[in-house]
């Protein structure tokens, strides 16, 4: 336990001093207001910059406050995702190419202290940023449309966080076998884009799928209560985080002593 | 009282047999010498050793522990090419595996300004490792190395990349280092080895083709050798010689020569007439001991 305390602190600390804690938070602030801003300000937005003929008029319907948390959502799902994988693909393939992972290993350490200290570290940065970002968005919102009930956001916010969490989880995942970090990038999107793609497809057998939880995060916003099949979907996506956890540590430690 | 024993040692790579079957055990206390060229094997050995890679086949037993067991608490292991963190500075780095090797915080702290100060790169303690020179990682490998107070320290080529200086003080420190515990080190420069060792291990194809103590191995490959230099080409000299059958293989390298002969007695006292009835043109005589040079290049070549 003491162990995964100092590898843990260590994560943190280099993620400190790499700034990670700043640009991360950072990054999702803009995702989180960017929606509720152009939303807000479109009309004028078009009209200035619009090629428009003298006195024509533009009818938007203003999109509620629900709709407009739930773009904030879909910037998370698009660009957030893209940004979590981007700074966590070379969590251990990178020290692994560097060989700075033998360096630890040949200490007494163990290798599941070692991908799971990881693992938590990346799973602390992004639930903070993301909750930063939400936050903000959710203010946002607020200020220029009216604002959703607090205890709404709150529940929206963990249901994503799920989908979140397991884009994390499968990015260590790949990072347990694979050497370089730019495939573990490639291969993890590739992941979630396959698994959003099917379950676009075939969604009606799919109601579990992880990739749902984006539809049913925005549609708990939307209406009262939650959307059918989600309690389950995210027990499903909580086990499916630990399977894939398990197995990481596993092809690790294997991996390590095979090369 | 050996230290680790290991039996039949195999390791191989998608069916490529790297290492063929090693026995051999550590004695405690001492400095063993892993030689071997190139790919025979060295830092593959080094690596089952320090539990960083699994043996194909085989056993490492560590002094009475259980085979099998972790045996990593035990050991210092400093690779060929020590990386860091670049970010963090170099007594960061040290509390750091300090505390995951088992030191307590405070431990850590006392135990890592010794160490800086021991491998003569406390000036630069507070700096990132990021700026360390060469020469400064890999005495920063060797303070990480023994940080936990390990019984073993293998080290991989410790002084390959170093200058003459560097070489100097590492070799110094190994001298240190050699009364606390019991140190094994590959490497292909044999003067160090002769330095510092007390025992030596021939690896060649990932077979250990010889092993002993210098003063055995110098007694079981003992040739009657002698140098002689001329102050020109002494081929015509030695005519008289190669006749008289005394010399069994005559090398030539430019002024020098370099014999082997059958009665190194006899073979003295046939040059010392000679020299003195023909008036050779000798600068310089002597017989030989062997080095480990030679036994280098005997074990590699056969």
């Amino acid at each position: 336990m003491r162990q995964f305390f100092i590898l843990f602190q260590k994560e943190t600390l280099e993620s400190w001093r790499n700034f990670k804690w700043i640009w991360m938070p950072i990054s999702f602030i803009l995702l989180g207001i960017m929606d509720p801003l152009t939303q807000h300000f479109l009309p004028q937005i078009l009209d200035s910059v619009g090629d428009l003929p003298e006195g024509a008029v533009i009818q938007l319907p203003t999109p509620s406050a629900a709709e407009v948390l739930t773009m904030s959502l879909s910037q998370f799902n698009m660009i957030g995702v893209l940004i979590l994988v981007l700074a966590t693909m070379a969590a251990i393939a990178g020290e692994r190419k560097s060989g700075v992972a033998a360096m630890i290993l040949v200490k007494p350490v163990s290798y599941f202290s070692f991908v799971t200290a990881k693992w938590l570290s990346t799973l602390l940065m992004m639930w903070i940023s993301y909750f930063i970002g939400m936050l903000s968005a959710w203010y946002y919102v607020g200020l220029l449309f009216e604002f959703i009930p607090f205890a709404d956001f709150i529940q929206s916010f963990f249901i994503y966080g799920c989908w979140l969490s397991l884009v994390i989880t499968i990015t260590i995942f790949y990072n347990t076998f694979l050497k370089t970090a730019g495939l573990v990038g490639f291969i993890t999107l590739a992941t979630i884009i396959l698994l959003t793609t099917l379950t676009g497809i075939f969604s009606n057998w799919l109601p579990w799928s992880p990739a749902q939880i984006m539809s049913y995060a925005g549609g708990s916003l939307v209406s009262e209560g939650l959307p059918e099949h989600t309690i389950e979907t995210i027990i499903f996506t909580i086990v499916t985080i630990f399977i894939l956890l398990s197995l990481s540590v596993v092809i690790f430690r294997k991996k390590e002593l095979e090369d | 009282m050996s230290i680790i024993r290991v039996n039949g040692l195999k390791k191989s790579f998608q069916g490529l047999e790297i290492i063929k079957g090693l026995d051999f055990s550590l004695n405690e206390g001492k400095c063993i010498a892993l030689l071997g060229p190139n790919g025979a094997g060295k830092t593959s050995t080094l690596r089952m050793l320090s539990g960083l890679m699994k043996p194909s086949s085989g056993s490492i037993q560590f002094q009475n522990e259980n085979i099998g067991k972790d045996i990593r608490q035990y050991i210092g292991y400093l690779p060929q090419y020590p990386v860091f963190y670049d970010w963090m500075t170099g007594r960061e780095f040290l509390e750091y595996v300090g505390k995951l090797g088992g030191l307590s915080n405070k431990d850590a702290k006392t135990r890592s300004i010794e160490l800086l100060e021991l491998v003569g790169i406390s000036d630069a303690k507070n700096r990132k490792v990021g700026k360390y020179s060469g020469g400064m990682k890999q005495r920063l490998g060797i303070a990480q190395a023994v940080i936990h107070n390990p019984q073993l320290l293998m080290l991989d080529e410790p002084v390959s990349a170093l200058d003459p200086f560097g070489r100097r003080e590492v070799l110094e420190l190994l001298e240190k280092l050699k009364r606390t515990m019991t140190i094994l080190f590959s490497t292909h420069i044999l003067n160090d080895a002769e330095e510092v060792c007390d025992e030596i291990l021939f690896l060649h194809k990932g077979l250990i083709v010889e092993s002993g103590t210098l003063g055995e191995l110098r007694q079981r490959h003992q040739k009657s050798k002698i140098d002689l230099e001329f102050h020109e080409k002494p081929e015509k000299y030695l005519n008289h010689l190669s006749e008289r059958k005394l010399i069994s293989t005559l090398n030539v390298e430019g002024n020098r020569a370099s014999l082997t002969v059958t009665n190194i007695e006899e073979a003295k006292k046939a040059i010392f007439h000679e020299a003195s009835v023909h008036n050779w043109p000798l600068t310089k005589f002597e017989i030989s001991k062997l080095t480990l040079e030679d036994l280098f290049m005997e074990v590699v070549q056969k």
